[in-house]
């Protein structure tokens, strides 16, 4: 596996606090990692910095090697990095179908087009039909997104994300605030979609259960730095990561799937 | 029931012309959140420039020959030149005079635009003079038809036509293209949209020119019937508010619904109750607006 996407020393500092701390970050091709760290320990900071909401005071961030430290967002969602909204960003006015299909225009760049003829852009509903049927929202293509379940919102959420046909796909808390029966159907869905398209995925979330299951590697964040980096078994028997984030010596218990 | 008919048309051809005007008015603020005070002067604007061209090809100058001008159908082709004419307007203003003004207060764009209609006020004087412009050679050349014994003027038919058109290509346009996408993206959350990499200014000069176009539009199919005259923008601006405050502003639905609705009252308070036909319409939209102040299909 090459490495997709790579942060090398980066800073982001609020003031007198380090959000993060010379962090060096990296995603492989083809990984489904997840950040884990109590809140404020920098992980939301860190998607923010790579995904251009906010610029990094030092350091570097390469993506398939390209320096895009200074790129606006616009430019890295070209590049192929996408990522979805903590707080659940949506059209509420337009169908589920028209959400997908504008992130779709919005990655061919085509939307200065006044006229374009309804042929034209067949395949492009086509395509927003398909990525609902991935994710399992077909049957709610005309239904407005503000009339959808908590749930199917985080999935159009993501839908719309990966209708930008991104390379690396940050997640932030894609199964917060939905009840615990929706999660797993949730996330075998997105991971599936993940998996099958080969789409490298980066995966907020605060839900051990989650994490342990669905993830090949964890990277563990604290105070702005990473405390600790490897797969789902070694960071369960990782002392530093029990201490501090987990806060009790004891292991978790062992989570139904194991990743 | 031939005068019942009659009352009918009359009420569908007043409420194409209106939904023309208020559906742009309304078009333009649900993408801009600007209520465009000038709009009925560009109404104004595309039926004297209408009138303008008719009037000079129908006269046997223009053409060179004794006694005739341009046969009508020259003329028909020619009559959208108002609402072209009112879309360039359109264009031109909204990036040089509105634009500057979005990241002020409402009150700003409201004082920006009442100095414009004041300022088409006066180039349509300035240009055409006080006197009405007529293109009545449109309307007299399509002549009439029989509804039961009365004649009704076939030109009517057009203009409800034209309407009814527009309505159903605007629908299509908004809810069946991929600019509609956008243009309905960017009139629920501008920032967003410009995040996902919608060009927010060229949306905001397209909606502008559009509701322009639709209001020239307006002006140029009735311009046949009634003529250009000074202050028809102003009358139109307020019936459009009217239509608007009852449907919805922001809402397209809500302009057909609006537009439909004083036209019937409108044709009626002509017929039944003349001297107290502005204050029923009036009224009406008190009314709406006690009881639904966002309008019929407004969004809270």
């Amino acid at each position: 596996m090459s490495v997709l996407l790579e942060t090398k020393a980066v800073v982001k500092q609020f003031g007198e606090f380090r959000a993060v701390d010379r962090v060096d970050f990296r995603v492989q091709e083809g990984e489904v990692l997840a950040l884990i760290g109590s809140n404020g320990a920098g992980k939301t900071t860190l998607v923010n910095l790579i995904s251009g909401l906010l610029t990094a005071d030092e350091g570097h961030i390469l993506f398939r090697g390209h320096d895009v430290t200074k790129q606006p967002v616009k430019e890295r969602i070209r590049a192929g990095i996408a990522r979805s909204f903590q707080l659940v960003n949506l059209f509420d006015q337009l169908s589920a179908l028209d959400n997908v299909a504008l992130a779709i225009f919005s990655r061919q760049g085509k939307t200065r087009r006044l006229l374009s003829l309804a042929d034209a852009d067949r395949p492009v509903w086509q395509e927003a039909t398909d990525v609902l049927a991935l994710f399992r929202l077909d049957a709610h293509a005309r239904t407005l997104a503000g009339g959808l379940s908590q749930g199917e919102r985080k999935l159009l959420d993501v839908a719309i994300a990966y209708a930008l046909k991104p390379k690396l796909l940050f997640l932030d808390e894609p199964t917060s605030g939905v009840g615990t029966r929706e999660k797993a159907p949730i996330m075998d869905t997105i991971v599936s979609v993940v998996r099958s398209e080969g789409i490298s995925a980066a995966i907020i979330e605060h839900d051990m259960d989650v994490v342990f299951s669905y993830s090949d590697r964890i990277v563990a964040m604290h105070q702005g730095t990473i405390l600790a980096d490897g797969t789902p078994d070694q960071i369960r028997r990782d002392e530093k990561v029990l201490t501090t984030l987990i806060g009790t010596p004891e292991p978790p218990r062992p989570s139904q799937g194991g990743g | 029931m031939d005068i019942a008919l009659i009352h009918v048309f009359n009420a569908l051809l007043y409420a194409s012309v209106l939904f023309l005007i208020a559906g742009g008015l309304s078009l333009i603020y649900g993408v801009m959140r600007i209520v465009n005070l000038a709009h009925g002067n560009l109404y104004a604007f595309g039926a004297y420039v209408s009138a303008w061209i008719i009037g000079y090809l129908s006269t046997s100058v223009a053409v060179g020959e004794a006694g005739s001008g341009a046969p009508t159908w020259v003329l028909l082709a020619l009559l959208p030149a108002g609402a072209l004419a009112a879309a360039a307007a359109g264009a031109l203003l909204e990036p040089t005079l509105l634009r500057p003004f979005y990241k002020r207060a409402e009150e700003y764009q409201l004082l920006v635009t009442f100095g414009l209609l004041m300022i088409i006020d006066d180039v349509i004087r300035f240009l055409w003079g006080p006197y009405p412009l007529s293109a009545s050679v449109v309307f007299e050349n399509f002549g009439s038809v029989t509804v039961g014994d009365t004649l009704y003027p076939t030109y009517n038919f057009l203009v409800i036509g034209v309407g009814a058109l527009a309505a159903v290509f605007l629908w299509a346009f908004i809810y069946r293209t991929r600019f509609g996408v956008v243009l309905r993206a960017t009139s629920q959350d501008m920032r967003m949209s410009a995040a996902l990499g919608v060009n927010v200014n060229r949306v905001y000069v397209q909606a502008f020119t559009l509701g322009c176009f639709m209001a020239g539009l307006g002006g140029a199919i009735i311009v046949p019937s009634q003529s250009a005259v000074l202050g028809m923008g102003v009358d139109a601006l307020i019936l459009s508010f009217i239509v608007v405050v009852i449907g919805g502003l922001g809402s397209l639905e809500g302009a057909l619904l609006g537009a439909l609705i004083v036209g019937v009252v409108r044709e009626a308070g002509i017929t039944w109750f003349p001297e107290v036909e502005l204050a029923v319409l009036y009224l009406m939209a008190a009314a709406v607006l006690l009881v639904r102040p966002a309008g019929l299909f407004g969004r809270a």
